[in-house]
């Protein structure tokens, strides 16, 4: 895979958007960006940032509990969890700061924390009022809240301002069926649901012949200015580079144990193309489930369920991975998070601001960051929800900056000035 | 709109003049413009095409085809009947379904309990059984139950495996995907089946959330089918009715807060615990305060259903929205419709500065569902996801509009509303514009190829059994390991498992986004599997594809091939890729290109991906 074939690609796009017959993505000033001449070559070789949208707006205020705040077990009789070490027998959370406690279905990110690299961002989100789903998580993954005509997503924008040295299809990974919004964009992308299935059937056979013309691969080559073109070229670049990887047969390292289910598989093969240095810069994944409108559960329950898969497959990432966390960075986020009081059917309806996760080997964690705004009912947002005092924007831009190397980050973040002054000093 | 002909004589003359004309390898461009149309409304008014069905159309008429499918009715369906009178799940009463359901439920705390695993149950449901009150909470959203765990396959396995099929709720789920396959393979009424898939996305629920994996038969059958050709006002109407529905976006528990007294409480306990076999008594019985607004339905009605999320809605709608239906709930016996009027709050709303008088009881939701049902919002909203899934990704604004006068002028005549539609030049000016989604994309292929669902047998009613339950999440991995899949399982795989959407917005319908690398390779290996008779349940003769050319002949038989495949839509550049790989294969430059790989290949081409 030379560099002059990667540029061709690129020169091609952008050849065939002036001509009209691609989809122009975005107002000008984003194509301005994605076209313009002072790329930004990434500082710190290849780092990897994995992002994991829990999808359906999880309860923050369940994951990272404030119980030393009076207010939350006033609003939540049925679904609080307990404060650390109740002597009552109830599951409390586990203590820390004094102040926050995190959800018992989290344990495993306990150690993580002690050790300093997990660091929790709390009442953290979008400052859009919308409470749908789907206009938040666009707005979240196009990183431009309020905006609806941008087309592309953040991470997308932020790849294309950090060249490759050597050009990958493993450059960004989505383990999904269909490429989500944060990754959409010029940058090409591989969806990947499935690393044990990706590639040809017995194909041998189908793709044997003298040169590439030949079989699914022509026909996709030569479906020019296609939309289907540009898939079909990177699935099979990606698949001669994937032969050597055995993605049946894996073991992780370090007595790591990734627990079953999807997102547990997710996980563990974004660690195997971490492993193969296939050039995996941007990976992410989507767990789904959050959207606990009803019996949310407390220390165990729904929620807690959830919970559990979620923080032991991060947990097993990262025991996996050892020393090479030093390079990644894991971050997690939600379009919003959930009302401060229960709902009629021990649930939460939606809210405001939730709880972020940024797990690395260079982040700066065993703390709880942004400020606390507080729960009393004057400090709720409209009276109801989790008050937002860190703008998602600041932590993907802290995050794109120090880690993926990216300086324009008037490009990535078009409406929203970024103070590097204003960071919360999570790496 | 159409071409004019004389007679039909005429037409199927000048039919017959170009296929004998045509020379061999000429490009698609010098097909007659009535074909291309004939092709186009097949591919995206339906699943596609059939051998013979492009000549079909072409003796009866393009006019009288389209009326014909814009009255399903007229059209005689019996084979269809035939191939899914095996499926009696689907055939079942509501009642019979929930208690099947139920009794899965039963099944599974009876095995917790007896294994001891008290602490599990209250690990993963919430369901402590030492503490009734909180046993008696969950249990309204009751705990799924797994089949028997893969392993080793012993006798025991076999014998599980051959009970299967008796546990109605999973395979109701698994009868369910399989049946909108066959319908959409085998059906005549295409056009139906096209509209029931568009309108059961727009109304999504996800069979994986509690007794839906059951509702949802009864919300195909007795919501959806019967109304796509209705009133916009009924289908809506019987959404919000519809069990299924008032599940999955928990309507079924917005409630006014009201107080509970001890005969309620120890009633409730009883029927919780009849249902479940969970002991829900609580341990004292004093008069308490519960339920609540829960405004998940009033927002999703309004953002999704109706209005659309810039229809002008406020959050003090969506609450009185929510305010409006409490109360509509379900009899979780009989898996209908109920409306309770102690749990419907009785105050007065404004919705959409409409007053709802007070103590209006269930006609509060109906003044709702009548005033969103008629809003231009509305009008403009659905008028616009139709275009979008019959027209094109980014469908016209003048056409949206057009439609949008339709709906409202005809109060959402759905059928008319279609026709404007489909009779519009820019319907006729879209041709290839979408792409297939995996569920069209392997319905087209089994149908190009002149293949059929096959009748299912008693291994295939185990087999549809397991995919209910690795839909709703167990042994996936299990089904995924068969050596031969099912259409439903393939298109499981390729990313779309059939009722299976988790958020209320459904499938894109911005069909763009089903492109992608990973996706992409799922349907080449699909094409692959089809065509190598390594689909369970698809069966297809490749050989007849070719029926009459010479094998030794390749240009004549990729031709053979691309014609009654691709209909003349193969590209310049698809075919020429393709002919020097037979002429390599014939020449022994590569692996012999024999008929079935190469069918593969075709319908994985980019052109096949296209509708």
């Amino acid at each position: 895979m030379n560099l002059s074939r990667r540029l061709f690609l690129k020169k091609g796009a952008i050849a065939l958007a002036s001509a009209g017959t691609m989809p122009l993505w975005g107002p000008l000033f984003l194509r301005g960006t994605v076209f313009g001449a002072e790329a930004v070559r990434a500082e710190n070789g290849r780092k990897t940032l994995i992002c994991i949208f829990q999808r359906g707006a999880v309860d923050g205020l369940s994951m990272v509990v404030p119980f030393g705040d009076r207010n939350y077990y006033d609003y939540r009789k049925e679904i609080a969890i307990a404060p650390p070490g109740t002597a009552s027998g109830a599951e409390g959370c586990l203590d820390l700061d004094g102040y926050f406690g995190l959800h018992p279905a989290l344990a495993p990110f306990l150690p993580l924390y002690k050790a300093g690299h997990l660091a929790v961002v709390h009442a953290c989100g979008s400052p859009n009022a919308t409470r749908s789903h789907f206009d938040a998580q666009d707005f979240m993954e196009s990183g431009v809240a309020g905006d609806k005509t941008v087309q592309t997503g953040w991470l997308n924008r932020t790849l294309l301002q950090c060249p490759e040295d050597r050009a990958s299809p493993f450059r960004a990974v989505a383990m999904s069926p269909v490429i989500p919004r944060t990754l959409q964009g010029d940058q090409e992308v591989l969806a990947i649901p499935d690393l044990r299935h990706f590639g040809i059937a017995g194909g041998a056979e189908i793709l044997q012949g003298a040169s590439t013309a030949n079989g699914f691969e022509g026909m996709y080559e030569s479906a020019v200015g296609d939309v289907l073109h540009g898939a079909g070229k990177e699935s099979f670049e990606a698949i001669a580079m994937l032969k050597g990887i055995d993605a049946t047969h894996y073991t992780p390292a370090n007595g790591a144990s990734y627990p079953p289910g999807p997102f547990g598989r997710s996980l563990m093969q974004i660690a195997q193309l971490i492993k193969a240095n296939v050039g995996l810069e941007a990976a992410f994944a989507e767990p789904d489930g959050w959207d606990t409108h009803a019996n949310q559960g407390g220390a165990s329950g729904q929620l807690a369920g959830r919970l559990g898969d979620f923080s032991a497959a991060i947990a097993a990432l990262y025991q996996d991975l050892g020393d090479r966390m030093e390079d990644v960075v894991i971050l997690t986020m939600s379009e919003f998070g959930r009302a401060a009081r229960q709902n009629g059917n021990h649930g939460t309806d939606h809210g405001h601001a939730t709880c972020f996760f940024a797990l690395g080997g260079t982040i700066r964690g065993g703390r709880v960051l942004g400020s606390w705004p507080g729960l009393a009912p004057e400090q709720l947002y409209e009276n109801r929800d989790l008050a937002l005092t860190t703008d998602f924007r600041d932590i993907f831009a802290e995050i794109a900056q120090k880690h993926l190397g990216a300086r324009k980050l008037a490009g990535i973040f078009p409406n929203h000035p970024i103070d590097p002054a204003g960071y919360r000093g999570l790496i | 709109m159409t071409g004019h002909f004389a007679s039909r004589g005429t037409r199927a003359a000048l039919l017959l003049a170009c296929a004998i004309l045509l020379p061999r390898g000429v490009a698609a461009d010098q097909a007659p413009p009535d074909k291309e149309k004939i092709v186009h409304v097949l591919n995206r008014l339906g699943f596609g095409p059939r051998p013979g069905d492009v000549e079909a159309v072409g003796r009866m008429g393009l006019d009288a085809y389209i009326q014909q499918q814009l009255h399903p009715e007229t059209i005689d369906d019996s084979a269809v009947d035939k191939a899914l009178a095996s499926f009696d799940t689907l055939k079942m009463d509501s009642s019979d379904l929930m208690a099947d359901y139920y009794a899965e439920i039963r099944r599974f705390i009876e095995k917790q309990k007896a294994s001891g695993n008290g602490a599990e149950l209250k690990a993963r449901y919430g369901i402590d059984t030492g503490k009734p009150e909180a046993a008696a909470a969950a249990a309204v959203q009751p705990a799924m139950p797994g089949p028997a765990k893969p392993g080793p396959a012993g006798p025991g396995m076999l014998q599980t495996l051959q009970e299967l099929p008796s546990r109605i709720s999973l395979r109701a789920l698994g009868e369910l995907q399989t049946a909108k396959i066959v319908r959409a393979v085998e059906s005549k009424r295409q056009l139906e089946e096209v509209l029931v898939d568009f309108w059961s996305n727009h109304f999504n629920i996800d069979v994986k959330k509690g007794p839906d994996r059951v509702l949802k038969v009864i919300d195909d059958r007795e919501t959806i089918r019967p109304h796509v050709f209705g009133r916009f006002r009924d289908l809506l109407g019987a959404s919000a009715q519809s069990p299924a529905m008032l599940v999955y976006l928990d309507n079924a528990e917005n409630t006014a807060p009201r107080k509970v007294g001890p005969i309620e409480q120890w009633i409730r306990a009883k029927y919780v615990e009849h249902l479940t076999g969970v002991d829900a008594m609580p341990a004292q019985m004093t008069p308490k305060m519960e339920g609540g607004l829960n405004e998940n339905y009033g927002r999703e009605i309004l953002e999704l259903h109706s209005l659309g999320v810039d229809g002008g809605y406020t959050q003090q709608d969506v609450q009185e929205v929510g305010r409006c239906f409490t109360g509509w709930g379900y009899n979780r016996l009989t898996g209908k419709f109920r409306f309770d009027s102690r749990q419907h709050d009785n105050g007065e709303k404004k919705v959409l500065g409409q007053v709802i008088p007070a103590n209006g009881g269930q006609a509060d939701g109906e003044k709702v569902l009548d005033l969103i049902a008629s809003s231009p919002a509305t009008a403009g909203h659905i008028a616009e996801k139709l275009c979008r899934r019959l027209v094109a990704d980014d469908p016209p604004p003048a056409l949206v509009k057009r439609v949008s006068a339709v709906f409202q002028d005809t109060d959402g005549d759905l059928r008319k509303v279609v026709e404007a539609i489909i009779s519009s030049p820019e319907f006729y000016s879209s041709a290839h514009a979408k792409i297939k989604s995996p569920f069209e994309f392997a319905v087209s292929a089994v149908r190009a190829a002149g293949g059929h669902v096959t009748e299912p047998n008693a291994s295939a009613k185990i087999r549809e059994t397991l995919e209910g339950a690795a839909t709703i999440g167990y042994g996936a991995e299990f089904v995924s390991g068969f050596k031969r899949h099912s259409l439903n399982w393939s298109i499981h795989e390729m990313g779309e498992p059939l009722f299976a959407f988790q958020a209320p917005t459904g499938y894109p319908e911005d069909s763009r986004r089903w492109v992608s690398a990973g996706a992409l390779i799922a349907r080449l290996n699909f094409a692959l599997a089809l065509t190598g008779g390594k689909v369970a349940d698809a069966s297809i003769d490749t050989a007849k594809l070719v029926g009459g050319v010479d094998i030794d002949h390749p240009a004549e038989v990729l031709d053979r091939v691309l014609a009654n495949l691709l209909h003349g839509d193969a590209s310049a550049s698809t075919r020429d890729v393709l002919m020097k790989r037979v002429i390599a294969a014939q020449q022994g430059q590569s692996a012999t290109v024999n008929v079935p790989q190469l069918v593969a290949l075709v319908l994985g081409s980019p052109e096949f991906q296209r509708r």
